[in-house]
């Protein structure tokens, strides 16, 4: 009974989504457009960066946006989609609940939202890379892509929870350019994150992402854990609060 | 015009009842200005660009962070008021007047933002031309009123209309002439112009009278664009 509610619950809040065609061409357009445009802009001269587990590369500035730019676009546009998805899951699904829905049944259904709307994010900006730059290692590259994608959508659906929609919008955007925009970014400076970059969630699947691009062999075990521990912890932290918010209305 | 303070100023209070906007508002200027600024002559450099030393680059920053905080405000003005301003509208003080108290508090949102923004620049790293630089910044906070406030009334969802505001950002910050060398119809966006007074004000370059009257035209224009857009949000659909 409690799984037939909620795909029906995940099946009209995909059919919701379906309705707005300008969010589904944005959805692709902006991360095709950001990626591609980088990637064609940008001067190939060289620099040098460091890959985990020590290693160097000499590489070109062209092809490390290509390698990196894919994570930004990503984490932008899934970062807002959770902002604005768990702002009409806290109107729209206190009726659900009223009307005998289980809280954790409708967020677990927005969830599932988030979750498609990442997954095409993901799928354009990971195609428009391909079209310029091929990674040394498509498994890790993808994994990066797809961590960057979830932790990004719960951080925003976290903050859309918490926050005002102005205040969650900033931040989001905010924290995008400062962690993966600059912080994480192989672009600026040695070529390498400072060390304090570790205590923020890009660390890990931007570390991954650049092993994946540019060596054939692991070695971002250790940074795929990490990356895997902040998308646990927010989307567990995501599940509860809203979990409680919606319970608390419901009840 | 004592009705016209009071709606223009709780238009400002509604804004600014949640702390942690008005400390974002203050805050992401500042952090602009002083992170952005170390990377964006690199970036410039990576992209083909012109702009490079610390006065362009700290320059450009408060600029860009005067834009995207008021091109998101703006929308979300136009977007999310949309019931109550008719209502007001409709309750007497017409649909002119609403349009020009929520004109007032954008810009008055506007002028803090730029205010924060200049200050730290030039804490920073100190300005050439100091009145240069702050109308400049002024400028990219204005123009963006108009692109959000234009947003808002074509998009009324706030997922939609936030990526699109971020998507003209994006376009307008990466495809301008100190960025990019590749030209072409994206480099004529829509804060071109500002972006050179702001990098000259930076750099202690004369501004040629040119670009401060395209700057006052689309400042102008922007702001029209906004009243209209604001004007059509409050207008009764009877």
């Amino acid at each position: 009974m409690s799984g037939t509610r909620v795909t029906a619950a995940m099946r009209m809040g995909v059919r919701e989504q379906c309705r707005r065609p300008l969010l589904l061409i944005l959805l692709v357009v902006f991360p095709a457009y950001v990626v591609s445009r980088s990637i064609a802009e940008t001067e190939a001269t060289p620099h040098l960066i460091g890959l985990p587990g020590g290693a160097t590369v000499m590489t070109s500035m062209k092809e490390l946006h290509g390698a990196v730019m894919a994570g930004t676009a990503i984490a932008f546009a899934a970062g807002l989609c959770g902002v604005f998805v768990m702002q009409s899951a806290l109107a729209g699904d206190r009726r659900l609940v009223l009307a005998g829905y289980r809280p954790g049944e409708t967020v677990l259904a927005r969830l599932a939202v988030l979750a498609a709307d990442t997954a095409l994010v993901v799928a354009v900006s990971l195609a428009v890379t391909a079209a310029y730059f091929t990674p040394a290692a498509w498994a890790p590259f993808i994994a990066a892509a797809v961590l960057l994608g979830v932790t990004y959508g719960a951080l925003g659906a976290l903050l859309g929870a918490l926050l005002d929609k102005l205040a969650a919008t900033y931040l989001m955007l905010f924290l995008v350019m400062t962690d993966l925009g600059i912080v994480q970014n192989p672009m600026f400076g040695d070529g390498e994150p400072a060390g304090w970059a570790v205590l923020l969630p890009g660390y890990g699947p931007t570390r991954l992402m650049v092993d994946g691009a540019y060596s054939d062999a692991f070695h971002a075990g250790g940074e795929l854990v990490l990356g895997l521990a902040w998308t646990v912890a927010l989307g567990a932290a995501v599940y509860a609060v809203l979990v409680r918010a919606l319970g608390a209305h419901g009840s | 015009m004592s009705a016209f303070a009071a709606v223009g100023g709780s238009f400002v209070r509604e804004h600014l009842r949640t702390r942690l906007t008005l400390a974002l508002l203050v805050a992401i200027p500042v952090f602009f200005v002083l992170i952005f600024a170390s990377v964006l002559g690199e970036f410039a450099k990576a992209l083909g660009g012109t702009m490079s030393g610390n006065g362009a680059t700290s320059a450009i920053s408060a600029g860009w962070a005067a834009a995207f905080l008021c091109g998101a405000l703006a929308f979300f003005q136009v977007s999310s008021s949309r019931g109550a301003d008719r209502r007001l509208a409709a309750a007497g003080l017409g649909a002119a007047r609403v349009a020009s108290a929520r004109i007032a508090a954008a810009v008055a949102l506007g002028i803090v933002v730029s205010a924060v923004a200049f200050v730290t620049l030039w804490a920073r790293s100190g300005i050439a031309h100091p009145w240069h630089a702050a109308a400049a910044i002024l400028a990219f906070a204005l123009i963006y009123v108009g692109v959000g406030a234009l947003v808002g009334a074509l998009i009324a969802a706030p997922l939609e209309g936030s990526l699109l505001v971020v998507l003209v950002f994006a376009v307008d910050a990466f495809s301008g002439p100190s960025m990019t060398s590749s030209g072409g119809i994206l480099a004529h966006g829509p804060t071109r112009d500002a972006t050179n007074l702001l990098i000259a004000a930076g750099t202690g370059e004369p501004s040629p009278g040119g670009d401060w009257l395209a700057v006052g035209a689309a400042v102008l224009l922007a702001l029209a664009v906004a009243f209209g857009a604001f004007w059509l949000a409050a207008r009764s659909r009877s």
